[in-house]
Parts: structure tokens; C-alpha cells; sequence
């Protein structure tokens, strides 16, 4: 988010520790610092309402009752939906599904960019050039429509999901990957490693890793917020996970017959997805102000 | 400079049999085949079964079946309809057509946003900067199928006076056509509002440092004529490019928005297909698309590496 906001508390600080400046107005934290705990915290909530969900959920998010579309009310705090299931209960339960879903297939999709991004960026030649191009394919599809068309394939089931997402993001990991490792590479304490003869495998993961994990964790958090977005758009075209389970997208789909009798059957699993995505944002720059990594796209 | 085009047009070309390969590919492995669901429940003899996907070149090697598509697709013929038994082209035409307008009108309304925004953080600093910021920060954590829907809920509500279902052709009554067009537009704009923000704010504040501007401001030139002739002409050139670079996000989100906003173009038309498992009308649309994607970024890149001689390495 922001450089400047970086570089003005950079500036006050070198001002305050010359004694003839007049006071300097200081900030305790950067604003870094404070995205980033504000990022940690909502994460936080999210894990615990997601992880303890079924204790949490006031009612069973399939159970039908007589009073649909209620208003909210002591007993249904959110109200309930068309065929009268507590929504609360369905928004908290709902994350799990999607939550699940997101932080799996980023973590493959992760996984495979470590590995590709090393391998294409280290040993360079001709398995760069294959892996490169190979992905470019990939990246050359939108987003979004890649997905509709591999989910659209395989089935919406919640595997497949995952490994939809997984596939869509691998390239693009790679990509943030690969970008440092050719300049680390190259660098003295490499060479060093290798000159005591280190083993490549090694020199890798001790030498190499290490370095370019900040533009890493910062790309991570970036496309956690990207993939919730894709997780409930497809969810919302009804290629999401199958009904019986309850999904923030799915909801929001669901609700929009009825909306203008019951808006907050539709504002709420509205809310969530925002939640969600300025969660993985928030943490995003707050990570890239303390890690001091510059843009990453 | 021709090298890099000519190397850059070979590539686009490589990109683009890679992506319809993938698009053959993937409908292909879609579950249930479509002789199969079109029978539904009724009980058919198999042998019809056989006769009606041998009619369709459904039993035919793959690969076969996709040099003979592509074959066909170069020469702009995409099979016919399972559905609807029409040529595919004359099934998309109309409905890109629409798609086209609604991607056209949310990237100026997104432009502009964009420029304002950025211009305006970059100009003002301070407390305006940080606005602008929040702002974008928070935006960007809404996705645009839940801006449309919101959108349509608020309308609803509040504004029942405006009717958000009814599209009108252009041909009918072109203002009508594009008023009703401006609120999904919007809702596809307003992500892609941040990134051009985000653009603008940069490109703004490294020209505004270079000596050229310090030059001309010392020489006594009205601040408008210093923004107008020297900082947004030379920061155009990012923020043109990062819009092209969007057109990606704009059609893959015209999908939900069409779907939302019951608009007849392509997107709805995909999800239309999907459903009932259409194979030639999705992969036309997916191979289209995606065309119009990888092509956008390749003007994008050359027109860039015409601009800027670094590019050109």
C-alpha cells in the first residue's frame, strides 16, 4: 500500500535522532506494524469461528424451520433464509467450505511454485525455457475463465476445487518465485557455498530460500484474498461445493430471489466475503511494509 | 524494433494453439457426453446413441477431432450449436457484441475513476493520500459480483422507479442501451478502478520528481499547464498499459455481472452452455476470450517497448 507512509516514518525517525530537531511528531508504530497486527487479529477471529464452527453455530445450518425469511430476532440473530435456516448459523458453518477450500489449494498452489520457481530460476537453461513456457500457457488464460472451464470439467466437488485453484495459481507463484532466485543466485555467499562443495539441494534450500521468502509470503497473502474471490464466484454460478453444505457464495446466490423481502440473507454472506478478502489484503501490506518488499506485481 | 515484434508475434501465435489446445481439451473432459444428456431419462437404443455421435464426430480420435476444430476455428467457423443446431460464430456475434460494449464502458468509467483517484492522491498527499488509499484498500476487498449484487438490492429498494432488468439493443434506443448498461459497468469498474489508481499514483510521483517538471514549474508555467502538458502526458503511458493489462479481469468478471444483471452477452451465454453441456459454444467462447486477451497483451507489450527503449532487451 504504501511506500510513502513507509518513508515518512522513516524520516521522522532519522529526525529524532538529531538532537537539534525541533520535536518531531513520531508515530509509537509504523503504519507497517499496525496493518499488520490488525491483519493477524481478524485472522485470528476468522481461524477460531472457522475451526470451531459446529461448537459456535447456534442452530444446524440444514435445519428448516416454519419461520422463513424472519427478521432478525433473539433467537436468529441474522434472521433466516427462504426455507428457514438460520443464517448466522450458515455463515458460520459456510466458511469452513470456503475457507478450507482457499487455504488447501493455495497452499498446493504454493507448494508447486516453490518447487518450479526454484528449479526454473536456478538451474536455468532449458528447464527454465520448458517450465516458463510451459506456465505462460496457463497464465496467458483469464483467471476466471480458465477456472469455469476446468471446474465446468472435472465437476464441481470439493477436490476438484481445489485443484482448479491450485492449477490457476501455480503459475503466478512460480513467477514471484523465480524473479529473485536469478539475482541470489548469482550472489557471493552462494558462490562461497558452492566453492566448499555444498551440495546444490542444500545450497538451495539454505542459501537461496531463506533470501526470497519475504516477496513470498507477501505474494502468498495477496493470492489468498485473489482466491477467495474466484472460490465464491464459483460458488455464486453454482460450480461451487455440492448443497447440502452451505458456502458464502452459494448464499449469496441463493438469497438474491428474495433479497428485497429479507436483505440481510444476502448482506450478510456479503459481509463475510469482504471480511475475508481485506483480512488476506490488510495482511498483505502490512507484511510488505515490515518485510520491506517492494510491489510485487 | 521489428525483431522484438515479429519475435513477440511468434510467441502470441505459440500462446494461442497452446490455449486452444488446453480449451479442446478441458470441454472435452466435461462429464457425461452430450448424446447421452440430450436422451435424458428416455431409454434410446445404443445404436442410435452411436449413429448420433458418429453424425457429431464425437467418435473420432481426439486429436483428430482437434486439428479438424481448429481447422474450422482459424477459418471462423466454430461447428454448430448442440442446442440450438446454429452455427456457433452467428450464436457469439451478437452476444460479443454486447459483452464488448459493457468491458468498453466499465474500462473509461474505470479509467477514469482510476486517474481522478491517483491524480488526486499523488497531487494532494497528506490526509487526501490516505483516502485514497483506505479507499482503494477497502474496494479492492469487494468483489464485483457482490458490488452488482448489492447494487440490485439497493435499487430495489430504494429506487423501485428504475428498471435494472431491461436491456435494450443499441439499435433500438442507444441512450436507453447505454443507461442501462452503466450500473453493471460500474460494478465491474470499481476493482479495476484501484489497480489503475494504484498506477497512476506511481507514474505521477516519479514524472513529478524528474528535473523536466522542476524546469518548467521554475520557469513560472501555470500548475494546470505543468499537469496537463508535462506530468499526465508522460504518465499516461503506465496508466494506458495497466488498463489494457485489465481486460482480462474485465471479461472474466462480465460473467457474473451479466449473469446478475440478466444481460444477453457472452458470459451468460457461457454459463447458459455449461449447463447444458454445449461443448462448441464453450470452447468457442473460452478460445475467443482468451484471444482477445493474449492479443490485448501483446499490443500492449509492443506498443510499451515502442515507448520505452529499455523494454526492447
Amino acid at each position: 500500500m504504501s511506500d510513502t507512509v513507509h518513508n515518512t516514518a522513516h524520516n521522522n525517525d532519522k529526525e529524532a535522532s538529531r538532537p537539534e530537531a525541533v520535536a518531531p511528531r513520531r508515530l509509537p508504530f509504523t503504519s507497517g506494524q499496525v496493518l499488520l497486527v490488525l491483519g493477524l487479529v481478524m485472522l485470528a477471529l476468522m481461524a477460531v469461528v472457522t475451526i470451531f464452527a459446529p461448537l459456535i453455530a447456534p442452530y444446524d445450518p440444514a435445519l428448516t424451520s416454519a419461520s422463513s425469511l424472519a427478521a432478525p430476532s433473539a433467537e436468529h440473530l441474522l434472521g433466516t433464509d427462504s426455507i428457514g435456516r438460520d443464517v448466522l448459523s450458515r455463515l458460520i458453518v459456510g466458511g469452513r467450505t470456503t475457507l478450507l477450500i482457499t487455504s488447501v489449494a493455495v497452499f498446493l498452489a504454493l507448494a508447486a511454485g516453490l518447487v518450479l520457481g526454484l528449479l526454473s530460476g536456478y538451474v536455468g537453461g532449458i528447464v527454465d525455457d520448458v517450465i516458463m513456457r510451459v506456465l505462460d500457457v496457463i497464465f496467458a488464460f483469464p483467471v476466471f475463465l480458465l477456472a469455469i472451464a476446468v471446474v465446468a470439467g472435472l465437476g464441481p466437488s470439493v477436490p476438484n476445487l481445489i485443484l482448479t485453484i491450485a492449477i490457476v495459481y501455480t503459475p503466478a507463484m512460480a513467477r514471484v518465485v523465480r524473479g529473485p532466485v536469478l539475482s541470489v543466485k548469482q550472489w557471493d555467499h552462494v558462490e562461497a557455498a558452492r566453492s566448499i562443495g555444498m551440495s546444490e539441494l542444500r545450497i538451495v534450500l539454505r542459501h537461496v530460500l531463506p533470501m526470497v521468502v519475504s516477496p513470498i509470503v507477501v505474494a502468498t497473502s495477496l493470492t489468498l484474498a485473489q482466491t477467495i474471490f474466484t472460490i465464491t464466484a464459483l460458488s455464486f454460478l453454482g460450480l461451487g461445493p455440492p448443497p447440502p453444505d452451505p458456502n458464502w457464495g452459494g448464499m449469496l446466490a441463493e438469497a438474491r430471489q428474495f433479497m428485497e423481502l429479507a436483505p440481510l440473507t444476502v448482506i450478510a454472506p456479503a459481509g463475510a466475503i469482504v471480511f475475508a478478502t481485506l483480512t488476506f489484503i490488510v495482511l498483505a501490506n502490512g507484511l510488505r511494509e515490515v518485510l520491506d518488499v517492494g510491489s510485487v506485481r | 524494433m521489428r525483431r522484438m515484434v515479429i519475435a513477440r508475434l511468434a510467441w502470441t501465435v505459440a500462446i494461442l494453439l497452446g490455449v486452444s489446445f488446453v480449451a479442446f481439451m478441458l470441454v472435452r473432459a466435461l462429464p457425461g457426453d452430450f448424446v447421452q444428456t440430450s436422451a435424458g431419462a428416455q431409454n434410446v437404443a445404443s445404436d442410435v446413441l452411436e449413429a448420433a455421435r458418429r453424425e457429431l464426430g464425437l467418435d473420432r480420435p481426439l486429436l483428430e477431432q482437434y486439428l479438424i476444430w481448429l481447422g474450422n476455428a482459424v477459418r471462423g467457423d466454430f461447428g454448430y450449436s448442440f442446442v440450438t443446431r446454429q452455427p456457433v460464430v452467428g450464436e457469439i456475434l451478437p452476444r460479443f457484441v454486447v459483452t464488448f460494449q459493457l468491458t468498453l464502458i466499465a474500462g473509461l468509467i474505470a479509467m477514469a475513476m482510476g486517474v481522478a483517484t491517483g491524480l488526486a492522491s499523488a497531487r494532494l498527499r497528506g490526509r487526501a493520500d490516505w483516502i485514497v488509499r483506505l479507499y482503494n484498500g477497502f474496494i479492492l476487498a469487494v468483489p464485483n459480483f457482490v458490488v452488482a449484487t448489492l447494487i440490485v438490492l439497493v435499487v430495489g429498494l430504494y429506487f423501485p422507479q428504475i428498471a435494472i432488468f431491461n436491456y435494450t439493443p443499441f439499435f433500438t434506443d442507444p441512450l436507453a442501451n447505454i443507461g442501462g448498461l452503466l450500473l453493471p459497468a460500474l460494478s465491474l469498474a470499481l476493482a479495476v478502478s484501484v489497480t489503475i489508481s494504484e498506477n497512476t499514483r506511481a507514474a505521477v510521483l516519479e514524472v513529478s520528481g524528474q528535473d523536466f517538471v522542476m524546469v518548467a514549474r521554475a520557469k513560472g508555467l501555470l500548475p494546470r499547464t505543468v499537469l496537463a502538458n508535462y506530468l499526465m502526458r508522460n504518465a499516461l503511458t503506465p496508466i494506458v498499459t495497466v488498463t489494457g493489462l485489465q481486460v482480462a479481469t474485465l471479461l472474466g468478471g462480465s460473467i457474473l455481472v451479466e449473469t446478475i444483471f440478466a444481460i444477453p452477452g457472452m458470459g451468460q451465454y457461457l454459463f447458459d452452455s455449461i449447463t447444458s453441456r454445449d461443448y462448441p459454444v464453450i470452447q468457442a467462447i473460452v478460445l475467443l476470450a482468451s484471444a482477445v486477451v493474449v492479443i490485448v497483451n501483446m499490443f500492449v507489450d509492443i506498443a510499451y517497448a515502442r515507448i520505452d527503449a529499455r523494454a526492447q532487451s
